[in-house]
């Protein structure tokens, strides 16, 4: 799946300003490579900016100055009628899962093969396919609200890996889940960075990022202020051991 | 074409729904379409008969009948006919006795004979029928003829200078009217159409917001709603012609009972081009309003 193109990052952003028209500065000179295949954890307080970044990643916003370039692109000079097409490279996950009650599991992760014009000769192969990666055979037929927040999230994800994305953002993925089924969904993220698909994960969950020990990029006030490999929730020196 | 087809699926399905999860207001864009039609329908209708009125009426405006009194012997009628025909102006003349008459206005369509059976009497009275050379003499022979004792005194004849003028004016003021009508309705129509579409588009935010996430283009999220806007359209064109279409015939036949000397005809042809044009105009109001509806409301 994954070509590795040495040197090219798949994800870049140079000096990356984001000012609302409300005059909030929500990312302020912002730059940041994330190759391909990368796990990375994007922390800090609510506010702190990581929802904008994510936001300015898939261009629901557009940053008021600076280069942001997926897969090369810049995103800047990407016509409104190319964006779907940089949306079906990018799986996306978000806290409230987004899925629609009145669609069954198949019929949601089917949605998203559908809407996108694929031929629906492959859409029953792909969308099993993909339920079998997050473990829900089985459960192809039940309204998500018959599904506990694990098992929604997993068809989230399973949306979210109907085009064979090259990019897995996630948005507080665990949010609205328990610990126990959090690390379910870590667990999962993870298979889905070992098949070569680089993974952001925008998160709060301290436990997670200081167990996993990977990359952790720390946002506060619109700016990185951290940015290591192994690294943990909080920088090594607030650490108190 | 497996492609096309999902789309095709899609927008149709999807507007199907929409039509019925929002039934009211869409039930309501269906009536005001419906409305729209039939008030377009039957001005053109009207229009064109009053058109036919005016050309038949020119065809018969170089004549006039100079109605004879009761008492009037036959002789002098003859000897006022010589006088007429003598007349440099005057091309022809011709006699129409009061059987003559009465035979002539049982022709006329759509009148029940035994009215004038009940009367018993012969009410029509004779008339000289005076063809002129130029129409623009007819004023003038009226005005003579009238001051002769031997013609009848209601009325004297059947001259009616602006018939024709004040057929056309009907005509002119009824198209104006009808036109700001259906202009007003048009806009109307377009606007309830839109608001439509706007509800539609709330109902499925969730959707759309899902759609564009997983990366569907502009035109796969805006189609559904244009497909509703034409699925308003096409349901009150249908009503409408239906109406038009059968309502047309039976109406010119009661209308021809009520104006008896008004000469209005049933023309089916004229009558299919109105149906097209309602259907045409009907699609146009469904595809304007939910386009709007989408630009305004799917701006990202």
């Amino acid at each position: 799946m994954a070509t590795v193109i040495p040197a090219a990052p798949q994800i870049s952003l140079e000096h990356v300003q984001k000012t609302y028209p409300n005059g909030t500065v929500a990312l302020r000179d912002v730059t940041l490579e994330i190759p391909k295949q990368d796990f990375v954890f994007l922390v800090g307080p609510s506010g702190a900016g990581k929802s904008t970044l994510v936001r300015l990643l898939i261009r629901e916003e557009k940053a008021t100055s600076g280069i942001i370039r997926v897969e090369g692109q810049d995103l800047s000079r990407l016509k409104r009628r190319h964006l779907p097409y940089l949306r079906r490279k990018i799986g996306m996950v978000f806290q409230d899962f987004k899925l629609l009650p009145n669609l069954t599991v198949f019929q949601n992760v089917g949605f998203a093969l559908r809407v996108t014009e694929g031929a629906l000769r492959h859409l029953k192969p792909k969308v099993e396919e993909v339920l079998s990666i997050v473990g829900l055979e089985g459960k192809e037929n039940k309204f998500p609200d018959q599904l506990s927040g694990g098992e929604q999230q997993r068809v989230a994800i399973a949306r979210a890996l109907v085009h064979d994305p090259r990019i897995f953002l996630a948005d507080e993925p665990t949010g609205n889940l328990d610990p126990a089924t959090s690390w379910e969904i870590i667990q999962l993220l993870l298979q889905i960075n070992a098949r070569g698909t680089t993974v952001l994960m925008a998160t709060h969950n301290r436990e997670i990022v200081d167990v996993m020990r990977r990359r952790v990029v720390a946002i506060e006030g619109g700016q990185i202020v951290r940015d290591e490999d192994a690294g943990g929730y909080h920088a090594p020196a607030l650490e108190s051991h | 074409m497996h492609r096309l087809w999902n789309r095709i699926d899609f927008a149709f399905s999807s507007a199907w729904q929409n039509f019925w999860r929002n039934a009211a207001v869409s039930v309501a864009s269906v009536l005001i379409v419906w409305v729209v039609l039939l008030a377009l329908g039957s001005l053109l209708l009207v229009l064109h008969s009053l058109d036919q009125i005016v050309a038949l009426e020119k065809t018969k405006a170089s004549a006039i009948s100079v109605y004879l009194a009761d008492s009037t012997p036959l002789s002098s009628a003859m000897d006022f006919k010589l006088q007429l025909e003598q007349d440099p102006r005057v091309s022809n003349v011709t006699y129409v006795s009061k059987d003559q008459a009465l035979a002539r206005f049982r022709q006329l369509p759509a009148l029940d004979p035994s009215v004038i059976d009940t009367l018993g009497t012969n009410p029509l009275p004779a008339s000289l029928d005076v063809t002129v050379k130029d129409i623009r003499n007819l004023g003038a022979i009226d005005q003579a003829v009238r001051t002769s004792p031997l013609v009848d005194r209601s009325p004297a004849t059947n001259y009616e200078p602006n018939v024709i003028d004040k057929i056309i004016l009907l005509a002119r003021v009824a198209g104006i009217a009808g036109l700001v009508l259906i202009i007003g309705l048009t806009g109307l129509s377009v606007f309830i159409i839109m608001l439509t579409i706007r509800t539609a588009i709330y109902l499925r935010r969730k959707e759309i917001e899902v759609m564009k996430l997983v990366g569907a283009t502009d035109w796969f999220v805006r189609w559904p709603f244009i497909v509703e806007g034409l699925i308003v359209g096409v349901i009150g064109a249908v009503v409408a012609v239906l109406i038009v279409g059968f309502g047309y015939r039976p109406a010119v036949i009661n209308l021809q009972s009520v104006l008896i000397f008004v000469p209005l005809a049933f023309d089916p042809s004229y009558l299919r081009v109105v149906l097209a044009a309602m259907l045409g105009f009907g699609l146009l109001l469904g595809s304007l309003g939910s386009y709007l509806g989408v630009r305004r409301f799917l701006k990202q």
